[in-house]
């Protein structure tokens, strides 16, 4: 019986019909994952190994995870963003559920104006709002709360994206679809705005919520112009901004570099594994509504 | 007091609710456009200086109205699209539609090809040239990425097992961060004879190449031609740059892909099927047209997306390649960040937003019919 089974699997995945259809995606398949297992295997290698680019090192090192993680603050750098791309999650999901939730179901003078006001910030490419934004951290054109300037600190590295209408825009599509007689019973028991949004609406909403909180979290791990403007010190690098000065002066240490990058792609791939599910649905939604 | 709160507090819950994000999106992400205009008029070295009117516009153009015209031939070439598709059904004889609609075409075309040599001899060389990098990069990397997306969405859509895994897989390059993706392509692509992709061509008895540091162009590679200008096609190192903005792009355009085709009512295939079409035929003569506004939506979207590219091309910069790997953003963003001239980089984002308009405008005279379509 199980013979049979497996048989009927076999001649599934080789029969004419699929043959074509596999051998394109097992093709892909190697050149999407390549640059990972290259980036794995090399991180493996000792410097020389690494600098003749063998396929496999002969014994894995791994003690240049090691030497990479105590060497150059990196292990500071890692800490750095996860705590920048966790604030700037949190930041987000804090500004944007409730405003997509009053925008969804809240009647009030100017809402839609107001709504496309803010989807203008869509149309502005980000390379020309770095600059004001810097002068604006810096604290030349409005005062600041939490000090004189923002330079070097934690704040101007996150509350600037802690504001993103796309977020808002995603939200409000799954907020409107929850059905008004949940909000009518819940008023009638004298619920109020608030109370319905954390009781009822966060709570149905998770998926959503959890995708839109991954969308975000790899978009501020990515960040890596603006913290280069605004970081004279070292204090706050983010690993993207290691990384890149690792690139820049890596000379013969290929294997290290490659143990820099697993280390800091890791957090995302981890995050990724765990959410895939939400995170294709709502992509193949998402391009489908648009 | 109380009764001015209960009959309000409905708007007033709205308003608190989303005050936070639009104070934060109106300051960060809709003002600094406004103010960039501001800026780009006047004298700006770390601090303000006088006021210039447009002269920064000047150097870096040319001559303005040179640019306008450059920008009106941009908005021939859409209308004359908008004549072909508004008309071609109204009238009963297509010819006069169809010579219309060419007209306009080659008025545009001679306005974007005399304007851009007016800007190329009097404006900021640096700054157009960039703009052509730009150009190749976008249009060979959505080229390939839709292209490639097509064929894997319909690989993925026959019925095979472990879908699903090959649809996480697809995804690892989009959520990779750039400035590591670009860091292993660095090796990759690296110029040493022993580098992967120089192991990889030898297998096929191709040369080893210099890749990321090689700024000949790809036809002079190719071909062993050398052509000047447009044609000549980008440099090795901006090519190496486009195959990472393929590899990291392509799998998130098929999954959007895949979704598009699944919307495609069965019958339509199995109707094909009694036919005796074979499957390539069904996928030129049924797949390709259904899908044709989701792949528009996309090039135009992956266009827009693609004129913004900057942390994977800056990671990859190589001295070597000289300038031609500075596509805009780059260009930019070493006008304030390494020569700190705010006015005059402020002024070319303001162009870089304006061209960056024109296609969100075509985009929206192309789309004005599909979006009502179902």
């Amino acid at each position: 019986m199980l013979f049979l089974g497996k048989e009927l699997i076999m001649t599934k995945i080789f029969n004419s019909e699929t043959r074509a259809p596999y051998i394109i995606l097992s093709l892909v398949f190697i050149i999407s994952i390549y640059p990972f297992f290259y980036m794995i295997m090399t991180s493996l290698m000792t410097a020389g190994e690494a600098i003749n680019q063998y396929v496999f090192p002969r014994s894995p090192m791994f003690e240049n995870y090691v030497e990479v993680w105590t060497s150059n603050n990196f292990q500071r750098y890692t800490i750095n963003s996860i705590i920048i791309s966790t604030i700037t999650v949190l930041g987000v999901l804090l500004t944007s559920i409730p405003a997509a939730y009053s925008f969804a179901r809240i009647e009030f003078p100017f809402k839609n104006l107001i709504f496309y006001f803010l989807l203008l910030s869509l149309m502005i490419p980000e390379i020309i709002t770095l600059l004001p934004h810097l002068l604006i951290i810096r604290g030349e054109i409005i005062p600041l709360p939490f000090g004189p300037t923002w330079m070097n600190t934690l704040q101007g590295l996150t509350v600037p994206f802690m504001g993103n209408i796309f977020v808002i825009f995603l939200l409000r599509q799954y907020f409107k679809k929850i059905p008004n007689e949940l909000w009518e019973a819940a008023r009638l028991d004298g619920a109020s705005h608030f109370y319905f949004l954390t009781r009822i609406v966060i709570p149905m909403s998770m998926p959503i919520i959890v995708t839109v909180g991954l969308f975000t979290f790899i978009i501020a791990w990515n960040s890596f112009a603006w913290p280069l403007l605004i970081l004279t010190k070292e204090d706050w690098y983010p690993v993207t901004v290691s990384v890149y000065s690792f690139v820049r002066e890596v000379g013969p240490n290929f294997h290290l570099l490659m143990a820099a990058c697993l280390i800091a792609i890791a957090p995302i791939l981890i995050l990724y594994f765990f959410t895939q599910r939400l995170f294709i649905e709502s992509i193949s939604n998402f391009g489908i509504k648009e | 007091m109380m009764n001015f709160y209960r009959k309000h507090s409905e708007k007033l819950i709205g308003y608190t609710f989303i005050t936070p994000s639009v104070l934060i999106i109106s300051l960060f992400g809709v003002f600094p456009v406004f103010f960039g205009m501001y800026m780009s008029v006047h004298k700006w070295k770390v601090f303000k200086g006088r006021f210039l009117g447009f002269e920064n516009y000047e150097r870096i153009l040319g001559s303005l109205s040179a640019f306008w015209f450059f920008v009106i031939g941009l908005l021939f070439l859409i209308l004359s699209y908008w004549v072909w598709s508004e008309f071609k059904d109204k009238f009963k004889n297509k010819l006069y539609v169809l010579i219309s609609s060419v007209l306009i075409l080659i008025i545009g075309i001679y306005l974007i090809n005399s304007n851009w040599g007016i800007m190329i001899s009097e404006g900021d060389d640096d700054y157009l040239y960039s703009l052509i990098q730009t150009l190749y990069y976008s249009l060979f990397t959505i080229i390939f990425e839709v292209g490639l997306a097509l064929v894997i969405a319909f690989a993925l859509y026959q019925k095979l097992a472990g879908k699903q895994f090959f649809q996480m897989i697809l995804l690892f390059p989009y959520i990779t961060p750039a400035v590591m993706g670009a860091a292993v392509f660095f090796l990759i692509f690296g110029k040493a004879e022993t580098s992967f992709l120089n192991q990889f061509v030898g297998l096929f008895g191709i040369e080893p190449q210099l890749w990321l540091f090689d700024k000949r162009p790809i036809t002079e590679i190719l071909f062993g031609v050398k052509i000047e200008g447009l044609f000549a096609g980008p440099s090795l190192a901006l090519t190496s740059s486009i195959f990472y903005g393929i590899w990291s792009y392509t799998g998130y355009y098929a999954i959007i892909l895949l979704a598009g085709l699944s919307i495609i009512p069965s019958d339509l295939y199995e109707a094909a099927k009694v036919e005796g079409a074979s499957r390539w035929q069904t996928f030129v003569k049924i797949t390709i047209p259904l899908l044709m506004p989701i792949i528009f939506f996309l090039m135009l979207t992956g266009f827009i997306n693609t004129f913004q590219a900057f942390n994977s091309i800056f990671v990859m910069q190589t001295s070597s390649a000289g300038d031609t790997m500075d596509v805009v953003t780059i260009e930019i963003f070493d006008h304030f960040w390494g020569r700190v001239k705010y006015g005059y980089a402020a002024a070319e984002g303001v162009i870089l937003f304006i061209l960056l308009n024109v296609l969100a405008i075509s985009q929206y005279v192309i789309f004005r019919k599909r979006i009502n379509y179902d």
